[in-house]
């Protein structure tokens, strides 16, 4: 209800209720939020002035493809990351069409290579021992050294989609070499 | 209208009456708080002692975090908060109306309903039944329960409003209001579901739309359940004990409205770099801004209700928790905008940063709000006087070191965390490819969490010891008045004068100027609408001000007087950002077909066994969202795509990684690494907090159910085709065989029908079109041509290459590691 005592507006159940003016900075939080909503708006939604989170992504994803290249096989970490990488990823499957195919078969379920997609592997399956598998080969058991045929990216690239075929199962040729969990 | 000056008691005017007010009604929900307090930070206090040390999750299904963490935030939230909210909504609501609760039955009703609800909730939560959506766990039997007294509470509510004496509604009606009416929306909407079972249901939405009603529905919890009614509490309590006027009414009046209309759009600030569309996730952000200024509005009216008795503040302990709560409130409602800025989510979400803002909030706000009306009710409500000021002192003290203990440990821990996640080595690899490296590095902190929880909980015990010892040096006493009886007749304004309100008017141009703002298509529209909305801005500014001038009764006056229209304004308020957000995103539902056309649904078997994910409420830990940043691709892989989900009723994108993350988990891992990393995680992922599921080995699979589980998923839309029911016996036991056949090839038994077949089934599904396959493949050497005497006769085991034993079997790695 209203009140008659001075500075008070009204009282409900004995609390008063003062009329106090809104301070200013609150006022200015308030609509200085407001604006900047606005403009963000603007910015990123009506003119596309701004990058959205996925445009800003893909550019990053590209340049963390190339520094992931250009740094080369240096680790598993790089290998792995690219293996994930869905467009190195179809890079490295057309390469494994074109020069792969014959021996480990259509999907790598092996023929007269042995198959990749199991768990056994002769000369190691982490990302470094297939890369090099790849790159220097083992042209004393029919496996032919990549690297200079190919050159580096397309090594990389194929490494990583064989990478990312391990442990598929796919049926084709008996297991060969140790057994890697 | 009634005379300002109350009549003296003994001098009953004819249209004096004495009115006693229910009491006992506020001294249940009050002492049903204390209890539910005490159990929901006990279990709390598990939980935390959980992550810090795995042991103590016993190796029993019931104990298991992942079962008990809803237990704490239904209990804390809806047991705690809700009985206090309750008690003081109640207390304050007569008091404030000059009348007598309407009907001591449905009070009665409310009160009891409300604790069988929360026994139920305690006893089927750890039981896992669970709807998979965070705070809104419980199954749909309840859910109705929930809802029906909810009914029970608005009609007495409401029923009370008709029937008070005291013309005009002071703030804390007007949030009693707003919660009453936006609660139960939300909990209607997110609750619809299709009930499987007496005691399972599937969410009526899925993927994206599902994650955006789940979230307009959390984030509104936390905003009509945690915070208006704790509001309206503050604007009662707070200037009573302190014996100090309300510092604005106008103040009030902005920060009412613009709370209750901004809050329920900033929903998608938990969906941030998800599947959800881009706008959605901006105006989520936005609008979180724009909520700080609101929210502040409420901290401000409180603190400076304070001004000018400082001194009382440090000599009454009531004052303290309420000074310290409202200040809490600013800082968490300081933090969640900030936490809101796509950047700052970037590297906050799914981290402990975002469990330290709930506890802020949940801690400091409504455990010291709760506290302060608890310690000044009690002596009241048994007329008595508190039995020790100085346990109170002390409770203050403890509970304010233990949630500092708490924050800052949680902020350590998030963006400690957060940081080694996405931090690179410079030639672009993980710098941290494991994540239980990441885990074990902010342990410390976990343990300091649960120092910090145990200190606020001992506060807590030291509340109840104080409060029981308090009424019982009293008894219970009701409170008495006597009031002016309003006059019968209504009000001379109409619903007509609340219609042509310019305020109304005013509103629905801005609002429909800010439509037209966001959806235009060309700079120049937007451009225009700015302009549009500013004349809006002054007009009503400069007309509000001639008025005012000219001594004209203010609007807002005159639907304060009138509790229908202004319920109804709130509901629309209210309505307008739930319709904007969830009505284009639910319409979306027609393109479906085409985007997800190559999704395929789950098998038989791999439905079960999302469902054992739910129950055993693996999202508490792990989330399915692979979002667009190289962090998170470097270590899951792919982005998440929006299509992928459309199938997942309800989605489990999750809000917390204590483990990795598991959309991209399918085929990543042998069956053999699931089975040892279930039965005991520590086996291949050392190091990792994760508790053992060995229990799901022993437990039978309900396999009958299968098919009526299909079809439920038909019924929502999923394109099962009736051959699919038909056969889904057999198909789900045949994958079950084809995944426990590969296992006893290593020298595991595993029965075909147990739960941890299912739930491996669908762990390797995630992410990818093709699990675990149907039928098992023919032995190899089945199709090995006829070996020409091949170059490598199962060649010797020869690294010859230098580099090959420096890695590790990528498989061996702990979860999220490596691969």
């Amino acid at each position: 209800m209203k009140s008659d005592r001075p500075g008070v507006l009204h009282v409900f159940d004995d609390i008063e209720e003062a009329d106090n003016h809104l301070p200013l900075w609150w006022l200015a939080t308030l609509f200085g939020a407001i604006v900047f909503s606005a403009g963000y708006w603007l910015m990123f939604h009506t003119m596309h002035q701004a990058k959205s989170p996925m445009e800003e992504y893909r550019e990053e994803a590209e340049a963390h493809r190339a520094q992931l290249k250009q740094s080369g096989p240096s680790s598993d970490g790089v290998l792995l990351a690219l293996s994930k990488d869905p467009q190195v990823l179809s890079e490295g499957e057309k390469v494994f069409k074109t020069s792969c195919v014959a021996c480990h078969g259509q999907n790598g379920e092996g023929v007269v290579g042995p198959n990749l997609t199991d768990r056994f592997w002769i000369h190691g399956g982490g990302p470094l021992a297939v890369h090099a598998s790849i790159s220097h080969g083992y042209p004393d058991k029919g496996m032919a050294a990549w690297g200079p045929v190919l050159g580096q990216e397309k090594v990389t690239n194929v490494s990583a989609w064989v990478l990312a075929q391990r442990n598929k199962n796919l049926p084709g040729k008996a297991p060969q070499g140790t057994e890697e969990p | 209208m009634i005379s300002p000056t109350p009549q003296p008691a003994n001098a009953p005017s004819p249209n004096t009456i004495r009115v006693e007010y229910d009491d006992t009604t506020v001294r249940r929900f009050m002492f049903a708080s204390v209890l539910f307090g005490v159990v929901g930070m006990l279990v709390g206090l598990l939980a935390a002692t959980q992550l810090a040390w795995w042991q103590a999750n016993f190796n029993l299904p019931y104990l298991t975090f992942s079962r008990i963490r809803p237990l704490h935030t239904n209990a804390v939230i809806f047991a705690f908060v809700g009985n206090m909210m309750f008690a003081g909504v109640y207390y304050s609501t007569q008091r404030l109306l000059k009348t007598r609760m309407a009907s001591d039955a449905l009070s009665s009703i409310h009160f009891w309903g409300w604790q069988l609800i929360i026994v139920a909730a305690a006893v089927s939560l750890p039981l896992g039944f669970s709807t998979g959506k965070e705070y809104a766990e419980l199954e749909w039997p309840i859910d109705i329960a929930i809802a029906l007294i909810w009914v029970v509470f608005a009609i007495n509510f409401f029923w009370t409003l008709a029937k008070r004496n005291e013309q005009q509604l002071y703030v804390a009606i007007w949030f009693y209001i707003a919660t009453i009416i936006t609660v139960a929306v939300l909990h209607i909407v997110n609750s619809l579901a299709l009930p499987l079972s007496p005691l399972k249901s599937y969410s009526a939405f899925s993927g994206v739309q599902d994650a955006l009603v789940q979230w307009w529905y959390g984030h509104n919890a936390v905003a009509f359940f945690l915070t208006t009614p704790i509001l309206g509490i503050m604007y009662y309590f707070l200037p009573k004990a302190v014996g100090r006027p309300v510092y604005s009414y106008r103040l009030s009046v902005v920060h009412f409205w613009s709370l209750v209309f901004m809050y329920i759009w900033a929903g998608p600030h938990h969906l941030l770099y998800t599947s959800l569309p881009d706008w959605a996730q901006s105006l989520g952000m936005l609008f979180s801004l724009m909520l700080w200024a609101p929210s502040w509005g409420g901290m401000l009216n409180g603190l400076l209700t304070l001004r000018g008795a400082w001194n009382k503040v440090r000599e009454e302990p009531v004052l303290k928790f309420f000074a310290a709560g409202v200040t809490f409130y600013g800082m968490a409602t300081f933090e969640g905008p900030l936490l809101s800025i796509k950047s700052v989510s970037a590297l906050a979400h799914y981290t402990d940063w975002i469990v330290g803002h709930a506890h802020g909030g949940a801690l400091g706000w409504n455990g010291l709000m709760a506290a302060g009306m608890f310690y000044w009710l009690t002596p009241r409500l048994f007329g008595t006087k508190l039995h020790s000021k100085s346990a109170a002192d002390a409770h203050f003290w403890v509970a304010t070191i233990g949630i500092i203990l708490y924050l800052v440990s949680m902020w350590i821990a998030g963006i400690n965390q957060g940081l080694m996640l996405k931090a690179l080595n410079p030639d672009g690899s993980l710098q941290y490819p494991s994540f239980v490296e990441t885990l074990l590095a902010i342990r410390p902190m976990y343990i300091l969490r649960a120092v910090g929880g145990l200190l606020y909980l001992g506060g807590f015990l030291l509340m109840a010891w104080n409060l029981i010892m308090t009424a019982r040096s009293g008894k219970a006493v009701n409170g008495v008045a006597d009031v002016l009886r309003r006059a019968d007749a209504e009000p001379s304004a109409t619903a007509f004068d609340v219609v042509k309100g310019r305020p109304i008017w005013f509103s629905v141009l801005t609002i429909a100027a800010m439509v037209a703002f966001g959806m235009a298509s060309s700079t120049v529209m937007a451009v225009v609408m700015i302009a549009v909305l500013a004349v809006i801005g002054e007009g009503a500014y400069l007309l509000s001000r001639r008025d005012k001038a000219a001594g004209k009764p203010s609007w807002f006056t005159l639907v304060e007087g009138r509790p229908l229209a202004f319920a109804v304004l709130t509901l629309l308020a209210v309505l307008a950002g739930g319709v904007a957000e969830l009505l284009p995103t639910i319409l979306v539902k027609q393109a479906v077909p085409e985007t997800g056309a190559a999704q395929k649904p789950y098998t038989a078997l791999e439905l079960q066994g999302r469902d054992i994910y739910v129950r055993e409420g693996c999202y508490t830990c792990h989330s399915q969202m692979v979002r667009p940043l190289i962090g998170d691709t470097q270590r899951y892989g792919e982005v998440s795509r929006a299509e992928e989900f459309i199938y997942d009723h309800p989605f489990q994108w999750g809000s917390k990684r204590t483990g990795p993350d598991l959309h991209r988990a399918g085929g990543r891992y042998p069956n053999l690494w699931h089975y040892s990393h279930m039965v005991d995680p520590r086996a291949v992922s050392p190091g990792s907090n994760m508790p053992s599921f060995e229990y799901l080995a022993s437990m039978r699979l309900d396999t009958a159910i299968a098919p009526r589980k299909l079809a439920a998923m038909q019924k929502l839309g999923v394109p099962y085709t009736n051959a699919d029911l038909e056969h889904a016996l057999e198909t789900q036991k045949a994958q079950a065989e084809v995944l426990t056949a590969d296992l006893k090839t290593q020298g595991i038994e595993l029965a075909w029908d147990t739960d941890l077949t299912a739930i491996i089934a669908y762990l390797q599904r995630l992410g990818r079109d093709t699990g675990v396959p149907l039928t098992a493949p023919p032995p190899p050497t089945a199709v090995v041509p006829p070996p020409a005497p091949a170059p490598d006769p199962a060649a010797p085991v020869a690294p010859a290459v230098p580099a090959d034993p420096a890695a590790p079997p990528a498989p061996a790695q702990p979860v999220g590691g490596a691969p």
